[in-house]
């Protein structure tokens, strides 16, 4: 039976195929713009460490000997630019304590970056501690990680991508070379692979997603600032900071700017590293600026929500083009409706020569799947068509827009289910077709 | 009316599609409509400058120091020197420059407080080319110098321990103090643990002058912008305001690119290069992503009309069809065409009518759901009758020709048996 409802299926196809044509546009054009938004929020909510980023944490202990900030603009969301950073004493102390099994400091900076000739170029430099390159999962491909007692030391050395590595001496064995930043020699001691985990959720003051962005350098944190570089960005000084050392090239000893963040691998070491950060909290004197002890300690995902990291019209396109495709599917019942009804005659007699509702209802629900699923086929192009327009439209994030082959099941998945959805009602209204009456007035 | 309604009632499948295809429509058209007016808004509100003149310096920044007070006005007098050129400011806050903003929030009398965008810089509503409809321009003695993240002394606190005198636009004005002429009239700021807030006095009020925030010039809130009586002291960010002879447009532009490579050649902090842009440049670019965004919901709008037409033809077709017949007798029973014509539109404008009300309830649900995701106001009733207006076009522009094709059917019809 199923094979005889398939083939009338088939027929009924390509029976007034201007309806049929209309029917598998109007799907395809609801299914590709659904998927369109879909494959970018996707993309965009996925796990920037896969097998990584469920032991990781921000920790911040509030330590800034100033009173809060509590100035909010009235119709502004600017209050919310807060990325709970430390200053570098803090980072230290908590980088001595070493209470998680790995644990790192660390910094976006801009900086020069140089070879041994040519003009240097302008580079994303890591300012970090040495337990980020296992920490984070950058792959080196040559070389070695710098150690603890080079962090300690302050030693200008340097791990820098492969791409790095060939933009500046042309190969990308480059272990022992030197790389000059702000007229400083540091020797490069590892090679690594380019790294750009998305979204950028260690550094989120510099960019959250990005094609075209990554960190191509990596130094000890220390060596950094005893070079001169300096954050251009802070969440917070002490009072007693100097007002020309807040912006632009902002004061490491008295102002929040390196996040510190620590793997721990149970939920008997989070609750552990919870009561530490109180303590450490507890002992900071702020009692003079009116604050209390604070402090935090956020999985990744919860530091994602909290800073709202996908942006908000991504999802509201995924709404809109949701809600269009239920008009879509409404429109394709209605049309599959009138379509089917026309034939009532041609129902009403196989009734009478005694096939069951069920038959003709199973017919009809086949033809119904069959027009989703050239519908889903076509959506196929219209979709990579759409994501191409997405990335044509440079919004920092648009250009990781890309379909992949989970989401091309879900793309079939989600045709066959409008399919049977959009089929159900017509199929029943015309498995009611009484016998003896379509007959009769045939 | 029975002839309507009932043929209504028999079959109910059809209309009830339309019905629901009808009040889905209605409902993303409405909020689709409202999100493309908030993208629209700040693209068409009048800036308030002399757009064509205008040319913006900014990314100054200072390798490892501040620029000095001097410094600042060195660049004026170098930039002023530029033939073409008619007037410089430093400035901070500019239109269109979007590096750096200052917020500061006010209150009036009538107690509405509002957050608003400052400008700040010497002369700026000459420079900028501001049309003033109250008051006066600030004298040169009321001036005071503060930079970005720079000590200068103690003149050039924030706090200056006096009333600084502001000028606002007519809309702020309309918002702080309604009726009453804005001239001569105080401002504050509404936090009462604000020590630093001596106060503000309207010395003047501007036509227009769009905020730098445009993400924010939304809801009537384009103009929200006043300028403070300030000068640019040490900074660690310099931007410049130009505004040139436009019989010479180009060679000045060129000229403030040659004036500012010589007046702060490559001293500038991490690579940054000193960008030199006319005004019309700087919006262009400014509302890139907003213009993405709603060539995305007016091709969302055409996709939505094209289906519903399309969908409401394919039905009301059908069921026109379907009654051929007794549209044959109604006409040999002596109705006119014009008879059959009316009552397709009429029963049209029913189906089409009770699914724009289900539509408009289905429009508040869809804006209460999208403010939950996205900073959105509540949808305005205004939308409504538009996307009311806009459906009930579509569904009389897609009952149309299936009615002609009804009205045209002769009364012979009702005498065969199909």
């Amino acid at each position: 039976m199923m094979g005889y409802s398939m083939e009338l299926a088939l027929r009924g196809l390509r029976r007034y195929p201007k309806t049929t044509a209309l029917a598998v546009l109007t799907v395809a054009i609801g299914l590709a713009a659904s998927m369109t938004t879909l494959a970018l929020l996707h993309m965009l909510s996925a796990d920037p460490l896969r097998g990584r980023s469920q032991h990781l944490h921000l920790a911040w202990v509030d330590t800034v000997l100033a009173k809060s900030q509590t100035y909010r603009s009235l119709d502004s969301d600017w209050a919310t630019y807060d990325y709970k950073r430390l200053k570098t004493p803090d980072a230290e102390a908590l980088l001595a304590a070493h209470k998680g099994t790995l644990q790192a400091a660390m910094a976006d900076l801009d900086a020069q970056v140089g070879g041994d000739k040519g003009e240097p170029s302008n580079e994303q430099l890591l300012a970090t501690s040495s337990d980020f390159i296992p920490m984070f999962g950058v792959a080196l491909q040559d070389g070695r990680n710098w150690t603890a007692a080079e962090d300690a030391a302050r030693t200008p050395v340097a791990v820098i991508d492969s791409e790095l590595a060939q933009k500046l001496f042309g190969t990308p064995k480059a272990i022992g070379r030197v790389v000059q930043i702000k007229h400083h020699a540091f020797r490069v001691i590892g090679v690594s692979q380019p790294y750009a985990p998305q979204p950028h959720f260690y550094g989120l003051n510099a960019w959250t997603f990005s094609g075209n962005e990554r960190e191509s350098i990596f130094v000890p944190f220390g060596a950094a600032i005893d070079v001169g570089l300096a954050s251009s960005s802070t969440d917070g000084c002490d009072d007693v900071t100097e007002k020309s050392k807040q912006y632009i090239a902002v004061d490491p000893m008295h102002c929040e700017w390196l996040a510190f963040w620590v793997q721990l691998d149970t939920p008997q070491e989070v609750t552990a590293y919870r009561s530490f950060l109180d303590h450490y909290a507890q002992q900071q004197p702020l009692g003079s600026f009116g604050k209390k002890p604070q402090s935090q300690l956020l999985s990744v995902q919860r530091w994602l929500t909290l800073q709202n990291a996908i942006p908000d019209n991504v999802r509201l396109n995924v709404l809109l083009a949701g809600s269009f495709l239920l008009l879509c599917m409404v429109n394709v019942a209605g049309l599959l409706a009138a379509k089917f009804m026309r034939r009532g005659a041609e129902v009403g007699i196989r009734r009478a020569l005694g096939a069951s509702r069920r038959a003709v209802m199973l017919h009809h629900l086949f033809e119904a799947g069959m027009v989703c699923l050239l519908g889903g086929v076509l959506a196929w192009p219209l979709t990579l068509l759409g994501l191409a327009l997405l990335r044509m439209q440079d919004q920092g994030f648009t250009d990781l827009a890309r379909l992949d082959v989970a989401m091309f099941a879900a793309l079939f998945a989600l045709a066959l289910a409008v399919g049977v959805l959009v089929g159900l009602l017509p199929s029943w209204r015309v498995s009611m077709v009484q016998p003896g009456l379509q007959v009769k007035s045939a | 009316m029975r002839i309507i309604l009932a043929p209504m009632r028999r079959h109910s499948l059809m209309p009830a599609l339309v019905l629901l295809q009808v009040a889905l429509a209605c409902a993303i058209l409405c909020n689709v409509f409202f999100l493309a007016w908030q993208r629209l808004e700040p693209m068409l509100a009048p800036s308030g400058v002399d757009a064509d003149n205008l040319i913006l310096v900014d990314n100054l920044a200072a390798q490892g120091r501040t620029y000095t007070a001097a410094e600042s006005v060195a660049g004026e007098d170098a930039l002023r020197a530029v033939p073409g050129v008619r007037a410089a400011s430093s400035g901070f806050g500019l239109p269109m420059v979007s590096i750096a903003s200052l917020m500061v929030n006010l209150q009036g009398a009538t107690h509405a407080a509002v957050g608003v965008n400052a400008f700040f810089g010497k002369n700026l509503v000459q420079t900028l080319g501001l049309e003033m409809v109250a008051g006066r321009d600030f004298l040169p003695s009321e001036y005071r110098p503060w930079g970005l993240g720079a000590s200068n002394g103690p003149d050039s606190d924030w706090d200056t321990g006096v009333t600084q005198p502001v000028i606002i636009t007519q809309a702020l004005a309309d918002k702080l103090f309604g009726a009453t002429p804005a001239v001569g009239q105080w401002l504050h700021d509404p936090d009462p643990n604000d020590k630093s807030d001596h106060g503000y006095q309207v010395v003047g009020v501007v036509k227009h002058l769009l905020r730098n925030e445009l993400g924010l010039a939304t809801d009537g809130r384009a103009d929200y912008t006043v300028l403070l009586a300030r000068n640019i002291g040490n900074t660690a960010m310099l931007s410049y305001a130009v505004r040139v002879d436009p019989a010479m447009r180009d060679i000045a532009l060129q000229g403030v690119k040659n004036a500012i490579k010589r007046q702060f050649g490559g001293a500038t902090a991490g690579g940054a290069r000193a960008r030199v842009q006319t005004y019309v440049q700087k919006r262009n670019d400014a509302f890139k992503n907003a213009r993405a965004a709603l060539w995305l919901l007016l091709g969302m709008v055409l996709a939505i009309v094209i289906v519903t037409l399309v969908g409401i033809m394919g039905l009301t077709g059908f069921w026109v069809q379907r009654r051929t017949r007794q549209i044959g007798i109604r006409r040999a029973l002596g109705a006119r065409r014009a008879h059959i014509l009316r009552d397709f539109l009429v029963e049209n404008l029913l189906i089409v009518g009770t699914g724009i009300i289900i539509g408009m309830v289905l429009a508040y649900a869809g804006n209460i759901l999208l403010m939950h995701y996205y900073e959105l106001p509540h949808l305005p009733w205004t939308y409504l009758p538009v996307g009311a207006a806009v459906m009930l076009a579509i569904g009389q522009a897609g009952v149309l020709a299936p009615a002609m094709r009804a009205a045209a059917v002769p009364p012979v019809v009702a005498t065969r048996s199909v």
